[in-house]
């Protein structure tokens, strides 16, 4: 098998506005992403050979897009899926060009996430809902209709078995409502989070409140990725992929049937072995964060502290700029905006693209990075990238 | 008032489990082949990939302890609004810890709730012909 680090490389991203009421359809967002990420790219529509998309049904398709940009690519492809689904098609789309089916490929994630169809839970046919979901007749007659509970029921167990507490939850939410408020873009920019403030805040679900869900929005996503010796062409700097692992599983379907793995901890070995690096050669992450328990598990996963040890990691300031790892340094879906993690992908690019040298936003002299993908305790996968 | 809240819908791979749910009875799908118990049920074992699979009768006596839980304060799908708080909880069943089933515990509150604390199957009537099983403090 040959290998394919540092040979492809992400050479553009771009969003369109975000807002909680776009008035407009997700076409018109792809169609600024994408035209935001050629910009960023420096390349013409026409340059663009595939075209790939994740939704829940709520998207353009990618044929779509493609007719109105001024694309004639060889490849569409639309696939259902949520959190981690971005780095699958990065790893797709390696995979195309590695055969020569295509040169450049633009993926995005267009939703009306507010203003449309809404992903916190609520609104579903139950019915369908039980059809749907593996084992769903199991835990929708229960009330379990919406992935803070899915999830919650791992928070809790995982919680009481290596000692987070609620505290803990607060610190990831802190941490990165203090970022938003360097991001003039970010929702809950001008808006920042006290612990005190978090403490007083009722659980929604417990072990959850409404600062450790994520937000929803209406906004669309965009990256480029091709190969190193076609990004020599590009405008921008490329941000080459040392190692991608696309998407592991746990052992059921049904997930909870073990509350104790998430695909995560399958996903971080053959990660680091790709990319041949550790934990410890890492100065910045996007760490998929639709709630904040999420993160909490995912660095014990990703062994940026020990099991036992990574509330004490977060509670340190770690996650702050300055910290080990700044993580999330956007806002993160807690306090930027939401599109099923690429808006972390996007920030961690121009974080290891040095963007914001120069200004308080950049991470000093961060050179590798890891982004992360969480569909659920079920499904995951992360890249390892660098400048 | 006619219950408001979703029903579980027998399919081909489970009918057999709400059958007996609703005769207030415990039934598990077992692997012919390799022995484990598959909940919830499937076409095949999950464990080894067979097909050989029949069901066995656990009883009416079913205790187990909280593995985990949440407590929601809002209704995520249709007719909790009216059941708040709602506690969400993963059983271990005592005579089959690799056996983890989801239900509510009834009448607890929520204060009391902890990991590891032990329960007992009931059955609620939910519409004429139909039970669902549920948890109580044991």
């Amino acid at each position: 098998m040959a290998t394919i680090k540092d040979r492809y490389a992400i050479v553009g991203v771009g969003e369109s506005e975000r807002s909680k009421n776009s008035g407009t359809t997700p076409l018109h967002l792809a169609l600024d992403a994408a035209r935001a990420a050629l910009k960023d790219a420096g390349l013409e529509a026409r340059e663009i050979d595939g075209v790939m998309s994740y939704s829940e049904n709520d998207s353009c398709t990618s044929h779509q897009l493609a007719t109105y940009l001024g694309a004639r690519p060889k490849y569409v492809k639309d696939i259902m899926g949520g959190g981690s689904s971005t780095e699958m098609l990065i790893a797709d789309a390696i995979g195309l060009i590695e055969t020569g089916q295509v040169n450049t490929v633009l993926i995005y994630r267009a939703m009306n996430g507010r203003s449309g169809v809404r992903m916190g839970g609520g609104g579903w046919d139950v019915n369908m809902l039980q059809g749907a979901m593996d084992g769903g007749s199991f835990f929708i007659p229960y009330g379990a209709g919406g992935p803070g509970q899915w999830f919650g029921l791992f928070a809790t167990r995982h919680m009481q078995q290596t000692g987070i507490t609620q505290e803990h939850l607060g610190h990831v939410c802190v941490s990165f409502y203090e970022h938003a408020q360097r991001n003039p873009k970010a929702f809950f920019y001008g808006k920042p989070l006290t612990m005190e403030e978090y403490l007083k805040t009722p659980h929604l679900s417990y072990p959850f409140t409404k600062h450790d869900f994520c937000l929803e929005s209406d906004e669309a996503n965009a990256i480029i990725v091709t190969s190193a010796e076609k990004a020599k062409d590009c405008k921008s700097k490329p941000v080459y992929i040392m190692g991608i692992e696309a998407r592991r599983t746990v052992s059921h379907a049904h997930y909870w049937t073990n509350l104790d793995e998430v695909a995560s901890d399958f996903v971080a070995p053959s990660l680091y072995k790709k990319a041949g690096v550790t934990p410890q050669d890492i100065q910045v992450a996007s760490i998929y964060d639709c709630f904040s328990w999420v993160v909490l598990r995912q660095l014990e996963a990703y062994g940026f502290a020990a099991r036992g040890e990574v509330g004490d990691f977060v509670a340190s300031g770690n996650l702050k700029m300055g910290g080990k790892l700044p993580t999330n340094t956007a806002g993160g879906m807690l306090s930027e905006g939401y599109t099923h993690g690429m808006n972390n992908v996007l920030e961690i690019v121009r974080q290891i693209r040095h963007d914001y040298k120069g200004t308080d936003r950049q991470v000093e002299n961060c050179e590798i990075g890891i982004c992360t993908g969480w569909s659920g305790p079920d499904i995951a996968g992360a890249m390892i990238l660098r400048n | 008032m006619s219950y408001q809240k979703p029903i579980p819908l027998k399919t081909q791979d489970n009918q057999p489990y709400w059958d007996a749910a609703d005769r207030h009875e415990l039934v598990l799908q077992k692997c012919d082949t390799c022995h484990s118990y598959n909940h919830p049920p499937g076409p095949a074992c999950a464990k080894c990939g067979s097909t050989e699979l029949s069901w066995e009768s656990q009883g009416s006596d079913i205790t187990g302890s909280i593995y985990s839980y949440v407590v929601s304060y809002r209704p995520f799908l249709p007719g909790f609004q009216d059941d708040l708080p709602t506690i969400i909880v993963v059983v271990q069943l005592d005579h089959l810890p690799d056996v983890k089933i989801i239900g509510n515990v009834l009448g607890c509150p929520p204060e009391e709730l902890k990991i590891g604390m032990p329960v007992k199957m009931t059955w609620q009537d939910i519409t004429e012909d139909r039970a669902l099983p549920q948890w109580i403090q044991a």
